[in-house]
Formats: structure tokens, sequence, C-alpha cells
């Protein structure tokens, strides 16, 4: 049986409450700011891509991502 | 009269105008809500409600106004009334607008991610400071200096030149309203534009509501030195309406700098 490695986010000292909701909302920002600066050939985005989904439930996501589609996402992309 | 009294009180001969207004209250609080929920004449009633307040302020001062300048009950200890009643009715007015800019700073302080963690929002045409609001704003405490200058015209017992100053006062500030109107009617968020309109025309909206009582305030206050009813030691009224005015163009001075400035950037 091979050792499976389980990891998640690291914690951020910005933000060090209880609620992580910014935390996942920041990661998924990151994430689609790298890409957009990037492409997403290059894995230098890949670790803020498993930073949100590890912090983001999956319905947030899903959301977040419809609303980039129509153009009516309102975070700073 | 009030020689033949043996105090220096004044016990108001009886009215209605309690009953009155707090039947306009009523109408206006029923109608309120029956305008806004899917009742029939809402809308009727909440005018009604509201002409009836309105009538019922304009009977019971012009009652005051009779019962001090005309009567003369208002011996020192009777002003201390209206004096202390004034200062506690602006204190209050006061945590009522705290409360409107706590809730914008809620909102604006620490926006949420519904709304993209950012402020303003995505999307908001939001005003230039720099253009009218800056207009705005030293037109409003101008008002105030020429208030002040009113202020000591009575005191000095110069009547004609304390109506000029009053009809300075009032003219800067039917411009500066007239000018706020201009801005919002032009204005490219509206109060259903997310919680930035909503918080943006409650507080800005009631200061200038506020704005627009104070101005009429100070017209009566006019109209009354005009007529030769106050005289250098007796003029409540006026100081009640001066007070009145230097709160709301202080007052002024918050929106300004921490919602169309520190909000738009």
């Amino acid at each position: 049986m091979a050792e499976i490695e389980l990891k998640t986010a690291p914690a951020d000292f910005r933000f060090p409450t209880t609620n992580q909701t910014r935390h996942c909302f920041t990661r998924y920002i990151e994430y689609h700011r790298c890409v957009a600066a990037k492409g997403d050939e290059v894995g230098d985005c890949q670790k803020f891509a498993k930073y949100y989904r590890s912090l983001c439930p999956g319905e947030w996501v899903e959301k977040w991502n419809e609303q980039r589609e129509s153009g009516t996402f309102p975070g700073p992309l | 009269m009030i020689e033949s009294q043996r105090h220096s009180y004044h016990l108001v001969d009886p009215s209605p105008w309690p009953i009155s207004g707090s039947l306009g209250a009523l109408a206006t609080t029923v109608g309120g809500v029956m305008y806004m929920h899917p009742f029939q004449g809402g809308a009727t009633l909440l005018s009604l409600g509201l002409i009836f307040i309105l009538y019922t302020m304009f009977v019971w001062w012009r009652d005051v106004l009779r019962e001090s300048t005309l009567e003369g009950h208002h011996t020192k200890a009777v002003q201390l009334g209206p004096r202390y009643g004034s200062i506690l009715f602006i204190v209050s007015e006061v945590m009522f607008l705290f409360a409107f800019f706590w809730a914008s700073s809620h909102s604006s302080l620490a926006p949420t991610v519904e709304i993209g963690g950012i402020w303003p929002p995505k999307g908001i045409g939001v005003l230039d400071p720099w253009e009218i609001p800056f207009l705005n704003t030293p037109i409003l405490p101008s008002s105030g200096a020429a208030v002040t200058w009113a202020h000591h015209a009575i005191l000095a017992g110069k009547e004609k030149r304390a109506v000029y100053a009053l009809v300075a006062t009032v003219s800067l500030a039917l411009v500066s309203t007239g000018f706020q109107g201009m801005e919002y009617y032009q204005a490219p968020p509206t109060i259903s534009d997310s919680i930035y309109g909503s918080t943006f025309f409650l507080a800005t909206g009631f200061h200038g509501f506020h704005v627009i009582i104070g101005t009429l305030f100070l017209i009566i206050c006019g109209i009354r030195q005009y007529l030769g009813q106050m005289t250098k030691e007796h003029h409540v009224g006026f100081e009640a309406a001066a007070w009145y005015w230097h709160f709301v163009d202080v007052v002024r001075l918050f929106p300004f700098v921490s919602i169309y400035w520190w909000g738009g950037i």
C-alpha cells in the first residue's frame, strides 16, 4: 500500500481567522490571474488551483465559473 | 394673563394638535406598510397621513409663535424647554445619521466575496468626488458662516442686515440643493445597484433631506425676522435653526470624505 500524500492549502497569515471564505476567494482569483498572465500550459499556476480546490466548496466554484463565463463575475480578475 | 400667574412657567391651553399629529402618524405608518405590500389604497393613505403631519406641524408651530411672540408667555424659564429640546433633537439626529455611516463603513471596509471583495463594486459608475461633491462642500459651510453673520446682526440689533444675511444663507443652501439634485439625476448608479447604491443614496439622501428641512426652518426665521418678531435678547427659534444648520453642514463633511472620496477610490 503506497503512502498517499495528503496536503491542503498552507496557512496564510493574511487570513488568520476561522472564517476562510476570503482565503478561498483570493486563491481562486490568484489562479485565474496567473492563467491570464502566463497561460495554463505552464505549471506555475497549478499550485493556486490546488489551493482553491482544497479550500472552496464545490458549489461556490461552480457558481463562480458560471459567472466568469457569462461575464458577471464581480471579482478583480 | 401672564401678569396674574405667580410662576414663570407656561401652562399651555388645550390643543387638538397632539392628537391630530398622532392620527397623521398612524395614517402614514399604516399607509406606508400598505403601499409596500399588495394592498389597495396604500399610496392614498400614506400621502394623506404625510399631508396631515405637515399640516399639524404648521398649525402647532404657528400656535407656539402666537403664544410666544404675540402673547408673551415665553419667559427665560420657558425658553429653556425649546433650547434643550432642540439640542436633544439634534443629538438624536446625529445618532440617526451615525447609523447610516456605520452601515456604509460596514459594507465598504470589508467588502464581501459576493460583490467580489472590492469596493466600489465592479461596474458601479462612481461619481468623481472632485466635481459636484467638491463644489457643494464649500457652499454649505459658507452658508453656515452666513447664518453666523445673521446671528451677530440679530444680537447687535441690526435687523435689516440680519434679513440680508438670512437671504444669503438660504440662497446658498438652495444652490447647493439644486446642484445635489442635478447630481442625483445624472448619477449612473441607482439605489438598487447593490449595497453600494443602497448605502450611498440612503446616507446622502437623508443628509439632503435634512438640508431641505433646515432650509425651510431658516426661511421661516427670515420671514419672522423681516416681520420684526425677534429681539436681540430673545430669538430661541433662530438659535435652534442656526444650531441645526451647523449640524447639517458639519455632517456634510463626513460623507464627502468617507463616501465620495474614500469610497470611490
